[in-house]
């Protein structure tokens, strides 16, 4: 670090990510949907003139992921000569850099003494953008029926937002007015993020600041590599699915390989489906998402990431394929498909670094997104959120019941705020008992939350997975128990499939139960105070204790029977 | 004169802190004790009876006593809670267990939830509900009230949480429920949150409900204790507790509402800045107050401490780099808005894997402590790198109880860091504190410029064991244009729990758009508050003319769920007062987020009021004025490194208490006092004004 004073230094490091954090601050507090303003469901990121990342807000791994991709694409398609101060421009094309069309991404440029210094950007995903079903997560065969496609185009001019391109995008949206309001909050949060820098580089100077900018990325690259290359040398692969696609029930392929050795780390999805007319495809902003968070998963870097980490992801995503697709593939689901590959990846570098990946999780976005004309209001709603599910067993400790995994880490939405803001009422949240995957250390349990529909006639849509196979479980650990989405429980009960668009009417229920975590290390080797626990507390089902882990409880006296114990493990 | 006496008892981790006030004189008495973590109450007792012998006062000479604990916090955070349990609406006895169903750390595959505070068999749903307007879907079924009533006399529980779904709109249902408990176990204390924290978002309700359960017999039984022996002693004074959002209330209102005093012990010191800040004139200022182990910073506006209600308690030190959230148990009170970072005096320096100088957040603690202390500290801290640099008096270190070893903290320094950055132990020592004052500015940055607030426009308050050495150059930093150094900044907090006054906060919600409220309802309701206010400062013997109500309201964008808080100047409601508040969250609105939406309807949410018994505020010992020029307060000259003035340079020290009102040095300078040193950078001077303050500012 020659001609670098490592205390500046480590001044400019943390002040990058309290730009991004304060960027965060702002969007969440100003902002209307609950999916946004309550879930968290959105990123913030800042970018040097090279389009190389600084750093990232505490949000969203797999937007953060996808925006290292995605920035550059769209500075360099809409021409970075175009920009001007007091700029913004909005873009979610998923052939140019993008995700799904719901993350609408709203790049700022900062300058500072008439120059460009980089960029901030603000990823949400909006409840709505148009399409053929409210909260526009539905199943259809392109991308066009999904919803507006906005390509890098100038929202915001000269500090003001330019009515013309805001009303087009408004109006193919169903709630227009949390909508606009979410907007609202992406600039403001941009315009937070370019005040921050600016302040920083009117402190230190422009030409300083980049010198220093230089060195971050390459300390965090040497601190990478020299992670990397305590790995293990070798290729592991490992193959999984996605349950259906939405129109067949032929299950879609994914194939990884991970190849470790002097050069690094490679991923190589090679072998995986051919693209589908249906919502299961990633662009490749979403598999280089992926690939990244499995990568900063296995590396133990204690510090904030920046483009010096990116440098160390190296992938392979065949074009036209369910990892990689091209126009007119859907993208809706492409995260459900992202999510899953991830657990692909684990499996496959589970020989390699047991101590680093967990048993199957719950790998599915698992959305559920309504819409309809409020009756109180007369005006139409669209709902958002997505379900936690069981987390794999690890090698010394049980998967947590009930949680995000992965790229995904939204909050749930709490029932208070969304009765009073919508016209629905969750009739049951739970955990799902002896839905784990049973191991020596085993799976979390799933969730059940039940939506009952009130005076009004709505559009579900159930978009997510594993209902057919639940988490797998790894060493000999099982798998956790399958979801289902079912109408009406408690009546004409029917499930749903998780890839479908219903019309419910009046007094009409859906009832989501997530799959389980798998289990690690065999059941039978599961410590027995563990499982007393398990049944004391109601998780696991004395039957089921006995059955499958081999251990009998005393539910008058909550001991274990050891004698009964020794004599169920030994046979 | 009898009662004459205001008493403050602050427990630390490390030490109790005693601090006696003579009304008449203003003059302040300290006395510190080991605090006893086992049973605190007997470090107090100890630190009460020995300030009082000192000076030689009978128990009954005390006016009254107010006392900052940790105690409801430690038992949270060792997860000592007592057995206690949850009842809520059938469907949703899971809620702790999901909790949010996020994780704490995006990357860390081994992450946890943090752990339910009530075990999942001891979480019950009762059929009933209501729907977000309060109307009955189904009615309480009583019988299984009872039913689980007797379940729990099985379970030796000592509390017990209700929480059901929109009981903030209507109390009913959780009021019949407490009870029927009340009537079956009458043993059991019962929380109600619809008393606690009557506002929506379920789980953050029942959070905050069930931490006031779980502390409330430990509460309760502490204070008990403390208040048995001191009347036994002849005490006859009123006894107070610092509540987290920095009011008082009494040992009785605290047994009942423990979870309003979690974060009694911090807030002290904010306040304490804003009792400071009043007495000088100055409405705006940052507190700093840097211990051993961590630096706390509040922010003051327009004399009014920042309150925040998005809180979690028994969450591990977070740093946005990190960036942890969700790995405490949230709670719904008002609590003093403060930033609280891994840095004090025992912070330790370390070399990371990519060849990279940090400090902290671990620390060498009080024991074995920085490498200095010759206590077997191998690693070098914060302090040791002040000691290094000529910063600190190593003969004089906490009154001169302990004396420093500088050749330890330079070989510490050198075989940890230096070495391996192939740089000269000063430059080292220099670069350790130049990195812990990064970390500190940011966190002063993040209560100022992410709160919306310019530091620029502010005083800062430097106190706490090693404040004072840091402040001067923080506010060069973030070009704060005053610095204050309080007199005994060591003990400091503690003055805050003797300038604060009685409160009881209250809250109900209220939804409805600003346009269609109607003024009476808004009148009506606040009326209701204050009644129950009224009530509770009744109990406090509060009499009529110390009584103060202040009404505040709540408001956002319709659609947005963070909310803006505005305080009711004129409580009538006219419609013009309703216009004005519009404009009022406009402009409010423009200066928090940059934007603001004057064509959007605006959302009235929460009605909040505090009832306040004003407290006579302690007067402060005035200093004689002198004309002598400093130099007579010199106690000797040592070296100390300064970077401006390119390494160590000639310093005098001067001894605090030998200043006079209107005293003026010029930096560089060290002030000694007892419990802390002072640094002033060159460029700057100071001057002590008539109680005894150094004020830091920039030399012409």
């Amino acid at each position: 670090m020659s001609g670098i004073d490592p205390i500046k230094f480590e001044v400019i490091r943390n002040a990058f990510v309290e730009v991004t954090e304060e960027m965060s601050a702002a969007l969440r507090r100003s902002a209307y949907s609950t999916n946004i303003k309550t879930r968290c469901d959105f990123s913030c990121a800042i970018f040097d003139r090279n389009l190389n990342v600084l750093a990232q807000s505490f949000a969203q791994a797999n937007h953060l992921g996808s925006l290292v991709r995605m920035i550059p694409l769209a500075v360099q398609s809409y021409g970075a000569e175009n920009f001007k101060p007091g700029d913004g421009i909005v873009l979610n094309d998923p052939f140019l850099g993008g995700v799904h069309l719901n993350d609408i991404t709203i790049i700022s440029p900062v300058y500072f003494d008439g120059e460009v210094f980089g960029y901030v950007a603000s990823l949400a995903h909006h409840v709505d953008v148009g399409g053929g079903a409210p909260a526009s997560i539905g199943a259809f065969q392109e991308v066009y029926q999904e919803g507006v496609i906005i390509p890098p185009v100038k929202l915001v001019d000269d500090w003001t937002i330019c009515d013309d391109v805001f009303r087009l995008i408004l109006s193919q949206v169903r709630s227009k007015r949390e909508t606009a309001g979410d907007f609202r909050a992406q600039i403001a949060s941009n315009n937070t993020g370019i005040r921050r820098l600016t302040t920083l580089l009117d402190r230190h100077g422009a030409s300083v600041v980049s010198e220093y900018v230089t060195e971050l990325i390459e300390y965090t690259d040497r601190l990478t590599r020299a992670e990397i290359t305590k790995l293990p040398h070798g290729t592991f692969s490992a193959e999984g699915v996605v349950d259906n696609d939405g129109f067949t029930d032929e299950p879609v392929k994914l194939v990884c390989s991970i190849v470790i050795d002097d050069d690094g780390v490679l991923f190589d999805f090679t072998g995986s489906d051919v693209q589908r007319p249906a919502p299961v495809n990633m662009t490749l902003s979403m598999a280089y998402a992926g690939a990244a968070y499995v990568l900063r998963c296995i590396v133990d870097i204690e510090v904030a990431i920046n483009a010096g980490f990116y440098r160390s992801v190296r992938m392979v995503a065949p074009e036209g394929t369910v990892v990689n697709c091209t126009p007119p593939a859907p993208v809706v689901g492409g995260w459900e498909t992202h999510t899953r590959m991830i657990d692909v990846m684990f499996k496959a570098l589970s020989p390699a670094v047991p101590e680093k990946v967990p048993a199957g999780t719950k790998a599915m976005i698992c959305h559920a997104g309504f819409g309809g004309v409020d009756p109180r209001s007369g005006e139409f709603y669209c709902f958002l959120e997505t379900l936690g599910g069981g987390y794999g067993g690890r090698i010394a400790s049980d998967g947590p019941d009930a949680v995000q995994a992965h790229g995904q880490n939204t909050e749930n939405a709490p029932i208070e705020e969304t009765e009073m803001s919508y016209p629905v009422r969750i009739t049951r949240y739970e955990l799902v008992d002896d839905s784990e995957g049973p191991g020596k250390f085993r799976g979390g349990l799933g969730l059940r939350r039940d939506y009952e529909f009130l005076d009004h006639e709505a559009s579900f849509t159930v978009l997510s997975d594993r209902d057919r196979w639940g988490p797998w479980g790894l060493f000999g650990g099982d798998a956790g128990q399958r979801a289902s989405y079912i109408l009406n429980p408690d009546g004409d009960a029917k499930e749903l499939g998780s890839k479908v668009t219903v019309p419910l009417k009046s007094g009409d229920v859906v009832s989501y139960r997530t799959c389980g975590g798998g289990g690690y290390g065999s059941p039978l080797d599961r410590d027995p105070k563990r499982v007393l626990q398990d049944v004391r507390e109601g998780k696991v089902t004395a039957e089921r204790a006995a059955g499958v882990y081999r251990v009998a409880i005393d539910t008058r006296t909550w001991t274990i029977d050891e004698t009964k114990t020794a004599k169920l493990r030994s046979t | 004169m009898s009662n004459s006496h205001r008493l403050g008892v602050d427990i630390g981790g490390t030490f109790t802190d005693a601090t006696l006030i003579d009304e008449a004189t203003g003059e302040v008495r300290i006395c510190k004790v080991s605090s006893t973590p086992d049973d605190p109450s007997r470090g107090f007792l100890e630190a009460v009876e020995r300030i009082l012998q000192e000076a030689g006062l009978p128990y009954t000479d005390v006016g009254y006593v107010v006392h900052g604990t940790t105690v409801a916090t430690n038992a949270i955070i060792e997860g000592n809670l007592s057995p206690t349990a949850f009842v809520t609406t059938d469907g949703f006895q899971d809620m702790l267990e999901i909790a949010r169903q996020i994780r704490p750390s995006l990357y860390d595959i081994h992450f946890e939830k943090p752990r339910p505070l009530v075990p999942r068999h001891r979480c019950f749903g009762i059929p009933e509900r209501l729907d977000a307007y309060g109307d009955i879907v189904v009615p309480l079924d009583e019988d299984a009230l009872r039913t689980t009533a007797e379940r729990l006399k099985g379970e030796n529980i000592e509390s017990l949480a209700v929480c059901f779904l929109h009981s903030y709109v209507n109390a009913d249902h959780e009021r019949r429920a407490g009870e029927i408990f009340r009537e079956a176990l009458p043993d059991v204390r019962i929380s109600l949150s619809s008393d606690i924290a009557p506002e929506f978002r379920e789980y953050f309700r029942a959070s905050t409900t069930i931490i006031n359960a779980g502390i409330q017999p430990i509460v309760a039984r502490y204070l008990d204790r403390i208040e048995r022996r001191l009347r036994e002693s002849g005490l006859s004074a009123e006894l107070l507790i610092m509540q987290s959002s920095g009011g008082v209330f009494t040992f009785a209102a605290a047994a009942d509402k423990p979870v309003y005093m979690v974060e009694s012990g911090p807030a002290a010191g904010v306040i304490a800045t804003s009792f400071l800040g009043e007495k000088l004139g100055h409405k705006n200022l940052i507190s700093f107050d840097m211990g051993g182990t961590t630096a706390k910073t509040g922010l003051i506006q327009d004399g009014t401490p920042g309150v925040t209600k998005d809180y979690e308690v028994g969450s591990a030190a977070s740093s946005s780099e990190h960036g942890a959230k969700a790995d405490g148990y949230p709670i719904r009170t008002p609590v003093i808005d403060l930033v609280e970072i891994g840095a004090g005096g025992g912070s330790i320096a370390w070399i990371d894997g990519g060849g990279v100088l940090r400090v902290g957040p671990q620390s060498a603690g009080a024991d074995p402590g920085p490498a200095a202390y010759g206590k077997g500290g191998r690693e070098p801290t914060i302090t040791d790198a002040n000691l290094v640099l000529g910063r600190i008096d190593p003969q004089n270190f906490l009154g001169g109880e302990l004396e420093l070893d500088v050749e330890s903290a330079r070989t510490a320094i050198e075989d940890r860091c230096a070495s391996h950055l192939g740089m000269d132990v000063v430059e080292v020592a220099h670069g350790i504190v130049e990195i812990a004052n990064a970390a500190m500015t940011g966190a002063l940055r993040r209560i100022s410029v992410q709160r919306g607030y310019d530091p620029r426009d502010f005083v800062l308050v430097g106190f706490g064991g090693a404040g004072p050495l840091h402040a001067n150059r923080l506010a060069d930093e973030l070009e704060i244009p005053q610095t204050l150094i309080p007199m005994s900044p060591g003990i400091f907090s503690a003055m805050g729990l003797l300038s604060t006054d009685l409160k009881h906060d209250y809250s109900s919600t209220f939804v409805t758009q600003l346009d269609d409220t109607v003024p009476t309802d808004l009148l009506q309701e606040f009326e209701r508050l204050e009644a129950q206010g009224r009530t509770a400062l009744d109990q406090d013997q509060v009499e009529e003319q110390r009584m103060q109500f202040v009404r505040q309201l709540d408001l956002r964008y319709f659609g947005q769920s963070y909310e803006l808080t505005l305080s009711i100047q004129d409580p009538g409601f006219h419609p013009e007062e309703m216009l004005r508040l519009a404009e009022r969250f406009h402009c409010e609105h423009e200066r928090v987020y940059g934007f603001s939406a004057p064509d959007e309807p605006i959302e009235l949410v929460n009605l909040r009021l505090s009832a306040i018994g004003t407290i006579a505020k302690p007067s402060l010992r005035q200093l004689a004025e002198d004309d002598r020029d400093a130099s007579s307060a010199v106690l000797a000259a040592r070296s100390v490194y300064f970077a401006e003035s390119g390494g160590f340079v000639d310093c005098p020290i001067y001894d605090r208490y030998q200043f006079h009102a209107g005293t003026r040095i010029e930096g560089p300078a060290v002030v000694a006092e007892m419990d802390s040193t002072t640094l002033i950078h060159p460029g700057y001077k100071a001057s002590v004004d008539d109680i005894g303050n150094l004020l830091i500012t920039k030399g012409d």
